[in-house]
């Protein structure tokens, strides 16, 4: 008979009391988990958001001149040539690359006012912007077709098919957008060739987005590894509205983990008290080993062994706890759709690493009381 | 084999000094089976347990085999006791959660002795006193005559130099009570020596060495043939 035969013979006759004993660490751990799994498939979640929704970098001249807004970014007044896009093909990450979108910037005269007109790819810029509702069709490649913003559209009192003269020069209104609360409602959109034609600067362009597909590379190495391909441009990461989301899941789950090792105290004060109390009710028991001949490393052995076992118990049903929460409660509680799959694979070590540390820790000091215990009092001896 | 010098121990008990054990001196040899007398509160039970290395005295010597014990380290001294000291309870002590055969095992396996080795030297300490049968029963289905059985067994099992037993037949009707001193009895006259505590005078016609004791000091020392 080893001494770990002892212990699992004597867990196995008070298992009830054992299991009732350690829910505060089972929930400590499970909250741990539902936390950890939870923060992991919102962080997958975002990743995925990030990949369809707009640009993640902006490619601009490398240029002092005087800046324009233009949504998120500023541009300048110079260009670059589109032919250097090439060499987006040779970075090391250009298999993350899902979409560019070039574009030239400029005014047209309409009347008497000028609007802002921007020469864009349509079909690559409705990928980026999936928020684009166009009514009607986008412009033909090459063609003196236009798309219109929403407030040109209206403010101009234009109606699909409708001719626009745009520098002396006619364009046929194939659509326009739906209102988007950005830049793009002021702005007047035809085929990047033919905006290059109209403003004399054919193969140029004022700036490229870049839609990457990023959730598992760094957004800001991609930046840097376009800008070492092409010299003369800037590439800027996008990332402030990911940053914020992040910060907030961030947040979320330093609180909840604050709250879990809360819990954890108070489950590892649970298991300090099962251990106490088993300390106590195990006196004659102590008596009994040490009379026979037992040493407190002994008593170690046997205390620190059952807390092993508690531990392990505490993290598997704490960790199927939490899995099956995050699974069943995740889309209730945070609207995140939790799978299986989304469940990090360093949890179940994870959960037994931490449950097992915190049931030896809180069972050193019940152990070291056992090792004091005067064996003939123990007994009743005299 | 073992001698105990001028040995005192005292306890405060309600803020008064007490003295247990007042300056008792005895000399056990090989082979005695020497029975402890006296009433309750008399210090039998405290001397016993003084010389199996369990309480440590305030003053005085226990020397087993001219080395004292209460010089030992806590781990030497829980060595000692494993390889040289058997100890028999009143209210048994066995573990409820191990059967009869697990519970002589317990010694060997607090002494680290390999299992198949314990199973057979436990299985022989059953055999000795009669219970081989009773192996496999936890201590709830064994009467309590069995029950000291299975406690002298796990005593035996370490072969210890001296058995010490805390009134062995104080849990156990008279004629139960009997079949456990016959076993003593038996045990003393294949070579071991034993030192057992009694308030029942009875108990003490096997013994051939009875020491009477009252208020913490041995007050009559009678060797007699049995």
């Amino acid at each position: 008979m080893r001494t770990e035969n002892l212990v699992l013979k004597n867990l196995a006759r008070r298992k009830g009391r054992t299991v009732l004993n350690s829910i505060g660490l089972i929930m400590a751990i499970a909250v741990i988990v539902v936390t950890v799994t939870i923060s992991n498939s919102m962080e997958i979640k975002i990743g995925e958001e990030v990949e369809k929704y707009g640009p993640n970098i902006v490619v601009t001249p490398d240029t002092k001149s005087i800046n324009v807004p233009y949504g998120s970014v500023t541009i300048g007044s110079s260009t670059f040539d589109e032919a250097k896009l090439t060499s987006l093909e040779t970075i090391p990450n250009a298999v993350n690359i899902r979409i560019i979108s070039p574009k030239l910037f400029g005014q047209t005269d309409y009347g008497e006012s000028n609007l802002l007109m921007v020469g864009v790819n349509a079909g690559d810029e409705r990928l980026l912007k999936v928020w684009w509702e166009i009514n009607g069709e986008s412009p033909e490649p090459g063609s003196d077709e236009t798309l219109l913003g929403s407030q040109v559209f209206s403010a101009l009192e234009l109606s699909i098919g409708s001719s626009i003269e745009l520098n002396d020069r006619a364009f046929t209104v194939t659509g326009y957008l739906s209102e988007t609360g950005s830049n793009d409602d002021y702005t007047v959109f035809v085929p990047l060739a033919t905006a290059q034609d109209m403003m004399g600067l054919p193969g140029k362009v004022s700036v490229v987005d870049i839609g990457a597909l990023c959730s598992d590379c760094p957004v800001e190495d991609i930046s840097q590894q376009i800008m070492d391909a092409i010299p003369s441009v800037k590439a800027t990461p996008v990332k402030q509205a990911v940053e914020t989301r992040m910060m907030a899941v961030e947040q979320a789950a330093n609180f909840s983990l604050g709250l879990a090792s809360i819990v954890l105290v108070a489950g590892c004060i649970g298991v300090m008290n099962t251990m106490v109390s088993s300390v106590h009710l195990r006196r004659r028991e102590i008596g009994v080993f040490l009379s026979l001949g037992a040493d407190a490393l002994f008593v170690y052995r046997i205390f620190l062994f059952e807390a092993v076992l508690l531990g392990l118990a505490g993290g598997l049903l704490g960790a199927g706890l939490g899995v099956a929460s995050s699974v069943l409660l995740g889309p209730l509680v945070l609207n995140t759709a939790t799978s299986i799959s989304n469940v990090p694979t360093y949890v179940v070590p994870l959960s037994l690493g931490i449950s097992v540390l915190s049931c030896l820790i809180a069972s050193l000091y019940p152990t070291w009381m056992a090792t004091k215990i005067d064996p003939v009092s123990a007994l009743k001896a005299i | 084999m073992i001698t105990i010098n001028d040995v005192t121990k005292s306890y405060i008990i309600g803020g008064n000094q007490v003295n247990a054990l007042n300056n008792v001196s005895l000399e056990i040899s090989e082979g005695d089976f020497m029975a402890v007398t006296g009433p309750s509160g008399s210090g039998k039970s405290t001397l016993l347990y003084t010389l199996g290395g369990l309480l440590t005295p305030n003053v005085g010597r226990v020397t087993v085999n001219e080395s004292d014990i209460y010089s030992l380290s806590q781990r030497l001294r829980a060595r000692f006791r494993r390889e040289n000291v058997g100890f028999i309870f009143q209210t048994f002590e066995l573990l409820p959660y191990l059967t009869a055969l697990e519970n002589v095992m317990l010694p060997l396996s607090i002494n680290g002795i390999n299992g198949r080795e314990q199973e057979d030297k436990a299985s022989d300490s059953l055999e000795k006193v009669g219970l081989d049968e009773r192996a496999d029963h936890k201590p709830t289905e064994l009467s309590g005559g069995e029950q000291q059985r299975v406690a002298v067994a796990r005593g035996l099992v370490n072969d210890p130099k001296i058995l010490l037993a805390d009134e062995p037949t104080g849990n156990l009707d008279q004629k139960t009570g009997d079949g456990i001193m016959s076993l003593l009895s038996d045990l003393n006259e294949e070579g071991q020596t034993i030192v057992f505590v009694t308030h029942d005078l009875s108990r003490t016609v096997m013994a051939n060495k009875d020491v009477g004791m009252i208020d913490g000091g041995i007050i009559t020392v009678n060797n007699r043939d049995v």
